[in-house]
């Protein structure tokens, strides 16, 4: 069994805010210990609402925070520290496309000279070389020539979005994270965009983190999901597995929020409580406010993520080794 | 709120600290002060007797410290041209350049102000097109001419005024309107702008839309928010009121402040030029600081702060 | 909304259009290129040098043949005098503004990269700059240092960077948090390629907008400190000294204040117009 791409080890990072000059400092904490792994060639999907720490886990993993306790090992080696310049290197093998592809574009820069820029940052090859690769870029992300003389404003939403791709792809790095990228777009380009990735990832034997809220996106296109709840990994399994048999109750009410063609139609789960606040994290498990199955021990320990079936982990005491054998239905006891 | 005022109280002290610190620096830049100030003619003795009782010799940092504690103290130096306290000398022209600045100041908040609040209310009228031609002109002559020309016109060619010194009350108007004239163009352009950018807000449409007078909306709406911003300008006047008319006094000879200063620097007058220096300082500190107290009293944003909590 | 892409060409790198500039602007770059072409073309136009007298002619009106805008008080040459003065008055303004935007926007850039107790100390010096009037600093320098046209144009180089500062760490501040230069930055571009290639570009309207805001200002400071006989000094003439020394004949001869103090104020009057009509077009957010 090969090595994984990208491992991440009990991953911490807490922000301090200061509430203007003279506040008191408070700390919130993003990202509570998440563990993941990364096959080579494989999708991961991060499902999780905001506040649920996804987007920081995503920018942890390339390196673009320094996390404040645990580890990312790439390739079987750390991440060198920020703006190194072994850091500045590695970002050839590694890259990221966002939510908002209009603000990650210079407007005054025209799409081509946009996505030629990592190879004049790498220096890689010649002149030549570069334009050739530029032309071949938009074409793998189905841009016609003309595109690239225009302007950022002057394209689409996915338009842009597949420029923002082309970039990333430009230095032919083997891993991608892809934070919300259709989530600004509209459900037909949506798909688009989606199958695009696809496509490239068996083309290009790219691994991929896909963050997304939006859970019908991130089972078409991942192998293995992990959900995360207020900066923690709740479930991990496989993708379809996870959908159609759900174990942590909180991806139980997402998936029954969000209708899968196909699947039975269960009852749907609608969560009680106030959405989750980083800053006002819950003792126990984090979730157990609003669980409708949480019980005295959810209120002070945390539950801690186990394997509960080959490729399947729930951080739960419902599921976990200990688990009781009845449970009150909708009392919190 | 305590909150605000510290931060505000802290930063003046340190603008004040930093004037104290450039005026050390440059003195210290410019040359051996012994020299500078005793001149270069003076005997080696009295410069070493200088020196040492200046602490010329002292570490540059001991200098420092020594020099905060000089001018805490007040001892800002002698004047070079006839020994007489540095302070005591700028002290006694204050009056003469108030005498010209207050004056000054209410013509103009008298021109300004109404002007600008006419001009955004009538905008795109004649009025408004006057106004701002108005106040672009004040803006772009610069003060010296203007009293130049005013001096032309009505001491030499009318000879209705003087056209300096500071015998009778007459020899005030030219200067005064001089200093009037320049101001009230910027306050006019300024409080143009700000009542045109309140004017243009979607709460005034809804106040007239509620069928408010529009008299009422003007006064109750329009002029309190375009008077916060309003009031900074007006700080900024108000701590000129010292260092303002520097050029106006040299054109009409009034012996007030502005005048001493362009006189001292000629002469290289050292004490009374750094004397000069920490007076403005401490002025303009001290308007700007006014200022702070009165935002943090008329906006109420900044009143609410500590209540609406910080995140 | 299906995928379209705008039928539109490219309109957004035209800046001016030309046909609608108004015609008060008009009149001021036209202006303003004529005062550019006198202080360039300065010894080819100048009937006479600066300090020749004609002493039999002194204190005479323009008009006369010989000297156009008439003679001084030692006979020189008014026009010529004249000419000059403006290429000192617009050197040391030219100078004095790219000197401040420089700084400025290096400060600005620097209190961005590095945040933290480096930001802290550009703001306050930028706050000390604000609240001072530079009229006074500028005194107490030039009292300590003396008036060489060097340290004239540095002194004068100091006035207003902080505005560029304040507006480039802004920008820049923004650009990094989420905007393309934090992209760039994660494609693994070294600091200066994000600054120079990426952010300086894109805030260079604002920029130059300040420029054109700060310029007439230090014309009128400089004039100011010469009228008072502590900018620039003889043999060197400039606009402001100019009317200094045609002070004392204002009953006898205006002519000799009223030129240079015509061009001073028409010299101002045209950059705060072309100034104002850069702003409202390209970014009505400064008013």
């Amino acid at each position: 069994m090969t090595a994984p791409l990208l491992s991440v080890d009990r991953l911490v990072r807490t922000y301090r805010m200061r509430a203007g000059m003279f506040g008191r400092p408070r700390e919130v904490c993003a990202v509570d210990g998440v563990t993941l792994k990364i096959d080579r060639g494989e999708t991961l999907g991060l499902v999780g609402e905001s506040g649920s720490g996804k987007s920081t886990t995503g920018r942890l993993v390339l390196g673009l925070e320094n996390p404040d306790a645990g580890s990312v090992a790439f390739n079987g080696r750390r991440l060198p520290a920020m703006d190194t310049t072994e850091w500045r290197a590695s970002r050839a093998r590694m890259q990221m496309i966002f939510q908002d592809p209009l603000g990650a574009l210079d407007r005054r820069l025209p799409i081509a000279a946009q996505v030629r820029e990592p190879l004049d940052i790498h220096a890689v090859g010649d002149e030549a070389l570069r334009t050739a690769r530029v032309e071949e870029l938009m074409r793998s992300v189905r841009l016609s020539d003309d595109v690239g003389q225009r302007y950022p404003h002057e394209l689409s939403g996915g338009q842009r979005q597949r420029a923002v791709l082309a970039r990333a792809l430009a230095t032919k790095p083997d891993f991608l994270v892809c934070d919300e990228p259709v989530s600004a777009l509209d459900v037909s380009i949506q798909a688009q965009v989606v199958n695009l990735l696809i496509d490239l990832q068996a083309e290009l034997d790219l691994t991929m983190l896909f963050i997304s809220h939006d859970l019908r996106v991130v089972r078409q296109i991942s192998q293995r999901v992990a959900v995360m709840y207020l900066g923690r990994v709740v479930e991990l399994g496989s993708a379809d597995d996870l959908f159609v048999s759900p174990q942590h109750p909180y991806t139980r009410a997402l998936v029954s929020a969000s209708p899968t063609p196909g699947a039975r139609r269960g009852e749907r789960i609608v969560l009680s409580g106030d959405p989750p606040n980083p800053a006002a994290k819950p003792a126990g498990c984090a979730f157990h406010p609003r669980c409708p199955s949480a019980f005295a021990r959810c209120r002070t320990e945390a539950p801690a993520l186990v394997e509960v079936a080959p490729d399947r982990s729930v951080a739960c005491h419902l599921t976990g080794p200990e688990s009781h054998a009845t449970v009150a239905l909708g009392a919190v006891a | 709120m305590a909150r605000y005022f510290a931060i505000r109280i802290g930063r003046a002290m340190i603008t004040i600290a930093l004037v104290v610190t450039f005026a050390f620096v440059v003195l210290r830049l410019s040359g051996d002060p012994a020299l500078i100030i005793m001149g270069p003619e003076a005997p080696p003795e009295v410069i070493a007797a200088f020196r040492k009782a200046w602490g010329l010799d002292d570490p540059l940092w001991m200098q420092y410290f020594d020099y905060f504690g000089a001018i805490a103290k007040g001892e800002l130096g002698r004047s070079m041209r006839d020994g007489r306290p540095a302070i005591a000398l700028v002290l006694e022209r204050i009056p003469a350049t108030l005498a010209l600045t207050i004056p000054a100041l209410l013509l103009k908040l008298a021109i300004g102000i109404p002007g600008g609040i006419f001009a955004a209310l009538h905008r795109g009228s004649l009025i408004d097109r006057a106004v701002m031609i108005g106040a672009v002109a004040g803006f772009t002559v610069p003060s010296f001419v203007l009293g130049l020309v005013l001096v032309l016109i009505f001491a030499v060619q009318l000879g209705w005024l003087p056209s300096g010194g500071q015998e009778t009350w007459r020899h005030a108007i030219l200067p005064i309107v001089t200093l009037g004239i320049g101001g009230a163009a910027v306050l006019a352009r300024f409080t143009r702008s700000a009542m045109l950018e309140v004017l243009g807000q979607p709460y005034i449409r809804t106040a007239s839309a509620k069928g408010v007078s529009w008299r009422a909306v003007v006064l109750a709406h329009a002029l309190p928010n375009a008077a916060i911003p309003t009031v900074t300008i007006i700080g900024f006047m108000v701590g000129t009121l010292i260092a303002g008319a520097v050029v106006v006094e040299s054109v009409f000879s009034w012996p007030g402040v502005g005048r001493l200063l362009v006189v001292a620097v000629a002469n290289r007058d050292l004490a009374v030029v750094q004397c000069i220096l920490l007076l403005v300082a401490a002025t303009m500190v001290t308007s700007n600081l006014i200022v702070d107290f009165l935002y943090g009293f008329l906006d109420p944003r900044l009143r609410n702060r500590e209540a609406a909590g910080a995140h | 909304m299906a995928d379209l892409s705008l039928q539109r060409s490219s309109v957004a790198k035209r800046a001016i259009s030309w046909p609608r500039i108004p015609p008060a602007v008009a009149v001021a770059i036209l202006w303003v290129v004529a005062m550019l072409a006198v202080a360039i073309l300065a010894e080819t136009i100048a009937p006479y040098s600066v300090t020749k007298m004609d002493l039999r002619n002194r204190l005479s009106a323009p008009g006369d043949a010989a000297h156009w805008l008439g003679t001084d008080e030692l006979g020189r040459d008014v026009l010529s005098r004249l000419i000059f003065s403006i290429r000192i008055s617009l050197l040391i303004a030219f100078g004095a503004t790219a000197i401040s935007a420089i700084v400025g926007t290096l400060l600005g850039f620097f209190a961005a990269h590095f945040r933290g107790l480096a930001e802290q100390a550009v703001l306050m010096l930028a706050d000390f700059q604000a609240s001072m009037p530079f009229l006074i600093l500028a005194l107490a320098v030039l009292a300590f240092f003396g008036s060489s046209l060097p340290l004239l144009i540095g002194l004068m180089g100091f006035y207003g960077w902080e505005r560029y500062a304040r507006i480039a760490r802004g920008l820049a501040i923004s650009a990094t948090g989420q905007g393309y230069a934090s992209a760039v930055r994660q494609l693994g571009a070294v600091p200066s390629r994000i600054y120079l290639r990426h952010i300086l570009p894109n805030i260079a309207s604002t920029l130059i907008i300040s420029m054109t805001l700060v310029f007439p200002e230090v014309i009128l400071l400089e004039s100011g400190l010469s009228f008072l006989g502590l900018g620039v000094q003889p043999p060197m003439t400039s606009l402001g000294n100019m009317v200094g020394y045609g002070r004392e004949y204002i009953g006898s001869a205006p002519w000799i204040m009223l030129t240079p103090a015509a061009v001073i104020t028409l010299t101002t009057l045209a950059v705060s117009l072309i100034g104002d009509w850069l702003r409202d077009k390209l970014d009505p957010t400064l008013a």
